[in-house]
């Protein structure tokens, strides 16, 4: 059995040995216990803070094994991308070439750095530890976030996004950022994230990179290639966020070109396909009748979140779910309290 | 002997026959009897002052007087860019820096602009091969200097000329394939072709409108910016000692330079001298000095100007013409001609 649940001061240590064995390049976890002391108290307080507006809060959740009592995930949510400034990224722009009297017609891509996702809650720092099974886990940790903005949508934004890491090679080369960065940055792609600390919203990002539109075509053949490619580590949070209702291809990240996902959040089938019900504790453990689907379920106390998943009928059109004493044990809730729950 | 002088009515089917010669890669003289007789009728127009200076083109053939034929062509368009765009490339300079990075770089841009609207422009150099000889070529093209000087209120301030890029070869320009290709998906000769028939204006607006950093084009292309194709480095010379020089404009397909210059600053403007024909006379001949050199003189009417080398040198507001120069100027002793040394003075400190 999996929980999810608010970072803990108690969990500083566990999350420095799972930083340890994160890829160079991937910016999922803070490497420091410096930073990542700082990640947590960030994180106590944006879930102790009462908001109006979203700001500078970050969430962070951890996936814990309740049977080894080890956390073995990550997950976090910014609540407004580029706080303290932009958040830049490039968006794929099309533009049409058409001339009648030439009988021409087709069309060029072109990269325009961008500010549009400043103010867009961001989801980031999604990491499984390699001994989680596939099922219903990974996805219980990607939406578990989600699942919290829709109790809290006054936190958040009304649009989210996702970067995903791009492809780099064994050195951590990019060969984006070699046709692109590095003509104005001047240094190595792992240098350039190190100095900057993995942040889009600098503002040496706008003195430095280019003004004008990238014209696509313009770029070596391994640059174009990458767009939009993601990290083979990341192939598993791109298939559970396009899932959700996420797209690709608008915008990517001006640093590795990995791509940027991002939805409206009523195309998200947590917030459209997520209802409220009551508990009811069930005693017998006989299954229901008809087919059994995984759900994800959360209490909603706020800075006592907690999700986990359960097998169940059909919930749609019902007033309450049933849950063992067990699962009411995990969620710290009682019959009659409400919970959000969404079918994976 | 040589003439260059102002084309006429008559020389359309000679113009034909060598424009057949000029082959790819001269846009404004192709072998199209209908184009051809359109241009020689604005030519003819101009000389005749029938129409605004901003709309004249003036044509030069170079004819040998001893066959009657044409040796070459070269023309001064009145102004460019006033009926449809006039596009080039400005490369300009972007400079992205960061103080905190300690990180500045300094990156060229290529810019899409129409400064060059409304120069006058030197085009449409041809010298037929059985004449490239001698001072044949620097006739041709320093005639039009000769003219300019003479008639300096007919232009505008200032003076261009587009030469050829860099090709490689095969006959492919690197530039072309790195940049104008991906926006055009068609061959650099079938852009050739429509700028030819007057549709660059056309292509042109197909031309990604934002400024592009030239870092970004593929290294065969960065390194032919402003370079000029083999065959046109002798000509970029001429035009480079007459005052004419590269600041930075360049063709937007095949990236090769454009040179200007203010009318002003123009050696012919600067160092052309007006003299009065003197009688054909031993006594004259007795005053030339002992090395003559050669000497570009042209007769002063515009209808029919006419230009020649000779040896003759002018002294004292006067210079000593042979009969034969005469006849070829159209002038006689008395008349007024401008001269204009044919090769840059040396200086002798």
């Amino acid at each position: 059995m999996y929980v999810v649940r608010p970072v803990e001061a108690g969990d500083i240590a566990a999350l420095e040995a799972l930083s340890a064995v994160t890829m160079p390049g991937v910016h999922t976890l803070p490497k420091t216990r410096d930073k990542i002391e700082q990640a947590v108290e960030r994180s106590l307080a944006s879930f102790a803070a009462q908001v109006d507006i979203p700001s500078e809060e970050s969430y962070l959740f951890v996936l814990e094994s309740l049977s080894e009592r080890k956390i073995v995930g990550t997950a976090a949510i910014f609540a407004s991308a580029g706080s303290n400034g932009t958040y830049f990224s490039f968006r794929n722009d099309v533009i049409q070439q058409v001339s009648r009297d030439l009988n021409i017609s087709h069309s060029v891509h072109a990269l325009t750095l961008c500010s549009e996702l400043t103010a867009y809650s961001q989801l980031s720092s999604f990491y499984l530890d390699a001994s989680v099974p596939e099922g219903p886990a990974p996805a219980l940790l990607s939406r578990s976030r989600l699942l919290f903005a829709v109790q809290q949508p006054q936190r958040f934004g009304d649009r989210f996004f996702v970067p995903l890491a791009g492809v780099t090679d064994e050195n951590g080369g990019s060969p984006f950022w070699d046709a692109l960065g590095r003509k104005f940055f001047k240094m190595d792609f792992l240098d350039a994230e190190r100095t900057i600390g993995g942040a889009r919203n600098r503002t040496l990002i706008v003195e430095l990179m280019p003004h004008y539109p990238v014209y696509v075509p313009l770029l070596p053949g391994d640059a174009q290639a990458a767009m939009g490619q993601i990290h083979p580590s990341g192939e598993q949070a791109f298939n559970l966020l396009t899932e959700e209702g996420f797209e690709a291809d608008e915008y990517i990240d001006i640093f590795d070109g990995g791509p940027i996902l991002q939805a409206h959040k009523h195309a998200l089938r947590t917030f459209t396909g997520s209802q409220t019900l009551r508990v009811r504790t069930s005693l017998d453990a006989a299954p229901a009748e008809g087919p059994l689907y995984d759900y994800a379920i959360a209490n909603n106390a706020g800075p006592g979140f907690r999700a986990v998943t359960i097998k169940s009928a059909e919930l749609e059109g019902c007033e309450a779910v049933a849950l063992s004493p067990e699962i009411q044990d995990i969620l710290r809730v009682a019959d009659g309290d409400s919970v959000t729950c969404v079918r994976l | 002997m040589l003439v260059v002088r102002a084309i006429n009515e008559n020389d359309l089917d000679a113009l034909y026959s060598m424009a057949t010669q000029v082959g790819t890669g001269m846009t404004t003289l192709k072998p199209d009897m209908q184009m051809l007789g359109d241009r020689l009728a604005t030519a003819c127009a101009s000389f005749a002052e029938t129409i605004p200076p901003e709309q004249r083109d003036y044509m030069f053939v170079m004819e040998d007087t001893s066959n009657g034929r044409l040796a070459g062509v070269c023309a001064i368009k009145g102004a460019v860019g006033l009926t449809e765009p006039f596009y080039n490339y400005r490369i300009g300079t972007l400079v992205h820096s960061s103080r905190e990075l300690n990180v500045f770089t300094k990156m060229d841009t290529l810019y899409l602009s129409n400064d060059l609207t409304g120069s006058s422009e030197l085009c449409s150099l041809f010298l037929h091969p059985d004449y490239r000889q001698g001072y044949n070529g620097k006739l041709l093209s320093k005639s039009r200097f000769l003219f300019i000087a003479q008639f300096p209120h007919l232009f505008t301030q200032k003076i261009i000329a587009e030469m050829r890029g860099y090709q490689a070869e095969d006959g492919s320009s690197p530039f072309y394939e790195g940049l104008g290709r991906h926006f055009f998906k068609m061959d650099f000769h079938h852009v050739d072709d429509l700028t030819a028939l007057g549709k660059k204006s056309f292509i042109a607006e197909l031309m990604p409108r934002q400024p592009l950093y030239i870092d970004y084009l593929p290294k065969e292309a960065q390194e032919v910016v402003g370079a000029v194709h083999k065959s046109t480095a002798p000509a970029r010379r001429l035009l480079e000692q007459e005052g004419m020089h590269y600041e930075g404009y360049v063709d937007i397909f095949d990236a090769g330079p454009v040179l200007q210059a203010r009318v002003s600053e123009l050696r012919a403007i600067r160092d052309s001298d007006l003299a009065v024909v003197s009688p054909d006379t031993d006594m004259t001949h007795a005053c030339a000095p002992a090395h003559p050199e050669p000497t570009l003189v042209s007769n002063t009417i515009l209808k029919d100007f006419r230009m020649i080398v000779t040896q003759a040198t002018p002294v004292n507001g006067a210079i000593d013409l042979s009969t034969l120069d005469q006849q070829l100027l159209r002038c006689h002793a008395g008349d007024t001609v401008r001269t204009l040394p044919l090769n840059v003075r040396k200086n002798n400190v």
